[in-house]
């Protein structure tokens, strides 16, 4: 599912991004790539011969590298000890330090590292941790490095240095492959960029002749997007989710992005080729997706007739009369997991009636956010009101208690308990009131109606109550969450990646679910990585850039452009 | 209710393994006959001796047996609660031998050093047991909660340190009772009249209250764990930390909570040893009832009600052991075959798989329901 006839190539002596929203298919493609993955269809070949990688070791016996996310070190060793890891030298059956060593220190003088080969790892900044990883591939003689967000955990002074060596790599002939989707970055270090979207390669252009926002537009996709989502109808049932959403991207692209023009682009001597999704041999015309959508896999995009253009105004009337403002606040900071400030003076109002998204690429504070809001973690600055009662110093009982609902992101950590049944899952968080309690104690047969009410209400399949939530699916899961935070009646309702991993169905239902909530007078923060989930559902989207709001647009003046950019950081001064 | 069973069904597998092993081992070292005449033993020194009650013996042949058997059972039951609580809230409590020694004591002094009429006595007595178990698990909850420390590593730690304040220190130092004729003795002082469990059976058995009062609490706990509101929150607490913090349910509260409460069920077997068994702290604290207490929960599959019928057969078994040395089998086989059962229900997870890989094969469809 998250990778859909991707096809993708690579010179030798190139360095190219890879670069997508969340959820495109970046780290998938990789993954077929290094051999993590099998692909169900399309083949892959490495210096113009097929290949077929059914482990790492495959990958990597092919001079394929990769430099993962995390770091694969172990942190008590040394640098020597890191690098040779998995193919010792050894000297009469002993492993041999001495000789780890001066090996190591030949292929880090070989590719210009500064490293010392007998520090230990934990000693070592982020930045020189990643070396050693990158050295690990090179020294396993890795023709092809392939880095996974790199510069993610990086502070700016080591992502440039980052860039001068994956520069020297390439020089020196060797082939970079760089996920990111840090745009500007991209821009200044790769010859070129290919943008997935929704599993595929969408488009491939040259780095100079690019802009961040031109990439940016691809990346989000453009065009007559409002309505045209498939949506919920229980006829869609039986087909894949990728089928059944429809492809609206090849009017969308600018002019100065270069579609691929119905073949491969192949730069000198291929070095790699990925053509996913298709049969071999029937690979030869590579399909760019077009507004049409029909790709020679049979993966229909569907035209959904009698669609309901969803936003059939009627639905969206109660948006311009919102009520009360249900959160105020301003001046927000928090810090985020990694002691990093996260939001830096955030300020917005959610009012009763009306649904705010939060729009921003992954890792830009709209987490930390959702969670201040719902008590789960403290502010360090700022102030706000929140149904009645200060922002700060809250908690998620007392969030509860103002009226706050919450349908968190990680579903099986923060929003169910699996090893519970589907009753008592309902029940958790409300478990304190009737009909769930009388008094101290459980109301076994209050809670047993209202969760056969709310499985039925909800279309939760098996409706089982007795059921270890476990069993349920990931959509029928979600529908349990959202059944009983919206049976609650919250007075705000904070939702987080609502509909990520669910099929096309559950997606429309959830989605039905909060433009309900809306009409019933509720606020809706939502937070959601997909920008169509949120133009789609939003009735005002503020905009999150590195824990600061750049910025903010009311319905129906959602310029995509300027949204895009300023997801970017566009307009602050910043980016 | 079929899942109720299933979930039964690896510990009874287990136990049934372990005897079909300790009578194998008896077999071959002896011969079979032997085995299961040492088996008969076990079983009447457990339950009592119904034969020969019938053949016209006194009723003491029964009372006797049983009484042991459900001292020994309490025991357990109350030790083997410690452990499950514990783990309800998702912490392994292996520090129920110290919350027990320092119960012990606690119940030995109040019922050494206070004086009070008996309904008051045994209570306070009782009380000062459950509390001290209580603060002595509540340290381990302390250092997990705000150090960070792994509570098996701290109450292990904890366990060592009981042992030596109370066994090489107070009980030979300060608290060392003084007989009558002046002369030392070890241990703490005898307990007065008013504070001894009073015999159910009188001169029948050595049966006491402290049996009922297991099995009360075995009945208490889990109706507080399956019907109460903080039973709920406990449990999930266990199963799910995170959820349960974004559900609003004070996670820290409930983890000190029933860590103390485990404390105080082991501090209460302490106390029953004391106020029902031994009269006073003697010298050393001698069976390791805290420790059997984890083997106890684990065959009980961590369920109060599990955690006592696991507490009632291996009372019953061991109470029977000594039986077996009239055949010269040592009566150390009881604990081999507890020790046996607990190995084989900690491959628990195997049970299950192969029992779910039988119900696979015939259910596959219906485990996934396809889509909403």
């Amino acid at each position: 599912m998250s990778l859909e006839d991707a096809s993708l190539d690579v010179s030798e002596g190139e360095l190219l991004a890879v670069v997508g929203e969340n959820g495109a298919g970046k780290t998938s493609l990789m993954n077929v790539l290094y051999g993590l993955y099998q692909p169900d269809a399309g083949e892959l070949s490495v210096g113009g011969q097929p290949v077929r990688f059914k482990s790492p070791r495959d990958a990597i016996a092919r001079g394929i590298g990769m430099v993962h996310q995390h770091f694969m070190l172990v942190p008590t060793l040394t640098v020597a000890e890191n690098v040779v890891l998995g193919r010792e030298p050894t000297r009469r059956g002993l492993f041999d330090l001495e000789r780890a060593i001066s090996e190591v220190a030949a292929t880090c003088a070989r590719f210009g590292f500064q490293l010392e080969p007998r520090a230990r790892v934990d000693t070592l900044t982020v930045g020189s941790q990643q070396k050693v990883e990158i050295v690990k591939a090179l020294h396993r003689g890795a023709q092809v490095l392939v880095l996974d967000e790199p510069t993610a955990v990086l502070t700016p002074q080591e992502s440039d240095e980052l860039a001068q060596v994956m520069r020297g790599l390439v020089a020196q002939g060797r082939t970079v492959v760089l996920i990111s989707h840090k745009l500007k970055e991209v821009l200044g270090v790769a010859d070129r960029v290919a943008v997935m979207r929704r599993g595929r390669v969408v488009a491939e252009v040259r780095a100079a002749e690019t802009t961040v926002g031109q990439l940016a537009n691809l990346m989000v996709g453009e065009g007559p997007r409002h309505g045209t989502e498939a949506r919920a109808p229980t006829s869609l049932a039986g087909l894949s989710p990728a089928a059944s959403r429809v492809e609206a991207i090849g009017a969308a692209l600018p002019e100065a992005a270069v579609p691929i023009p119905g073949g491969q682009v192949t730069t000198g001597m291929s070095a790699l080729a990925l053509m996913g999704g298709v049969p071999p041999g029937a690979a030869t015309e590579r399909p760019v997706p077009s507004s049409e959508g029909t790709g020679p896999t049979g993966t229909v995009a569907l035209a959904i007739t009698g669609g309901t253009p969803l936003e059939a105004s009627s639905e969206r009337a109660p948006a311009t009369s919102a009520g009360e403002a249900l959160l105020e606040a301003s001046g927000l900071q928090a810090v985020g997991d990694n002691g990093r400030p996260a939001l830096r003076g955030v300020d917005l109002t959610v009012r009763a009636g009306e649904i705010v998204g939060i729009a921003g690429v992954d890792g830009n504070g709209q987490r930390e956010l959702a969670e201040v809001v719902t008590g789960l973690r403290a502010l360090t600055s700022g102030s706000g009101t929140l149904l009645g009662g200060p922002l700060a110093g809250l908690t998620p009982a007392k969030a509860r208690e103002r009226g706050v609902g919450h349908v968190p992101e990680d579903r099986l950590r923060r929003a169910v308990v699996k090893a519970l049944s589907v009753e008592e899952n309902v029940a958790l968080g409300r478990h304190t009131r009737p009909p769930f309690a009388r008094g101290p104690w459980l109301d076994f047969a209050g809670r047993r109606e209202r969760t056969l009410a709310l499985l039925e209400a909800y279309d939760v399949r098996p409706p089982d109550p007795t059921l270890p939530l476990a069993r349920l699916s990931g959509g029928n899961q979600q529908k349990v969450v959202v059944a009983r935070e919206l049976d609650a009646k919250p007075r705000l309702l904070v939702v987080v990646q609502p509909t990520r991993g669910l099929d096309i169905g559950a997606v429309a239902h959830v989605q039905a679910k909060l433009r309900e909530a809306r009409a019933h007078g509720a606020g809706v923060l939502l937070v959601s990585l997909d920008l169509e989930e949120v133009l789609a559902l939003s009735d005002r989207v503020y905009v999150l850039f590195e824990g600061r709001v750049t910025g903010h647009f009311t319905r129906p003046d959602y310029d995509e452009r300027e949204l895009g950019r300023r997801m970017l950081g566009a307009g602050t001064g910043h980016a | 209710m079929p899942e109720r069973l299933r979930q039964a069904l690896p510990s009874v597998l287990s136990v049934l393994l372990a005897l079909a092993v300790c009578w194998s081992l008896i077999a071959l070292t002896m011969t079979p006959g032997t085995a299961t005449a040492a088996y008969v033993e076990m079983l009447w020194g457990g339950i009592g001796n119904w034969p020969a009650w019938l053949n016209g013996a006194a009723a003491t042949v029964i009372t006797r047996p049983l009484g042991e058997a459900a001292m020994k059972a309490a025991l357990l039951t109350l030790t083997g609660l410690s452990v499950a609580v514990a783990f309800k809230v998702g912490l392994f409590n292996i520090g129920a031998q110290g919350q027990m020694i320092l119960g012990a004591l606690a119940a030995a002094v109040v019922g050494a050093h206070v004086s009070l009429p008996a309904v008051l006595h045994i209570p306070a007595a009782l009380v000062a047991a459950a509390l001290a178990g209580a603060a002595w698990a509540g340290l381990a909850a302390l250092l997990k909660l705000y150090r960070g420390v792994h509570e098996v590593i701290s109450t292990i730690m904890l366990n060592w340190v009981a042992l030596r304040l109370v066994d090489n220190w107070l009980v030979i130092g300060p608290l060392r009772g003084v007989a009558e004729g002046g002369q030392s003795i070890t241990g703490t002082a005898e307990i007065q009249a008013t504070a001894t469990l009073p015999r159910l059976l009188g001169e029948l058995s050595r049966l006491n209250l402290g049996f009922p009062l297991a099995l009360l609490l075995a009945v208490v706990v889990w109706l507080w764990l399956e019907r109460t509101r903080t039973g709920f929150e406990t449990r999930a607490v266990g199963l799910g930390a995170e959820a349960a913090r974004t559900a609003g349910v004070p996670v820290a509260k409930r983890t000190g909570v029933a860590m103390a409460l485990a404390g105080a069920m082991a501090g209460l077997a302490g106390a029953v040893l004391v106020l029902g068994t031994e009269g006073r702290y003697p010298g050393t604290l001698g069976a390791p009832y805290g420790f059997d207490g984890i083997a106890i929960a684990l065959i009980g599959n961590n369920h109060p009600l599990g955690a006592m019928g696991a507490a009632l057969f291996f009372g019953v078994l061991r109470a029977g052991g000594t039986r077996m040395q009239l055949l010269d089998v040592h009566k150390s086989f009881p604990e081999l075959i507890q020790g046996l059962a607990l190995l084989f229900v900690a491959g628990r997870m195997v049970w299950l798989a192969l029992l779910r890989r039988h119900e696979a094969a015939a259910s596959v469809a219906s485990v996934e329901v396809p889509r909403a």
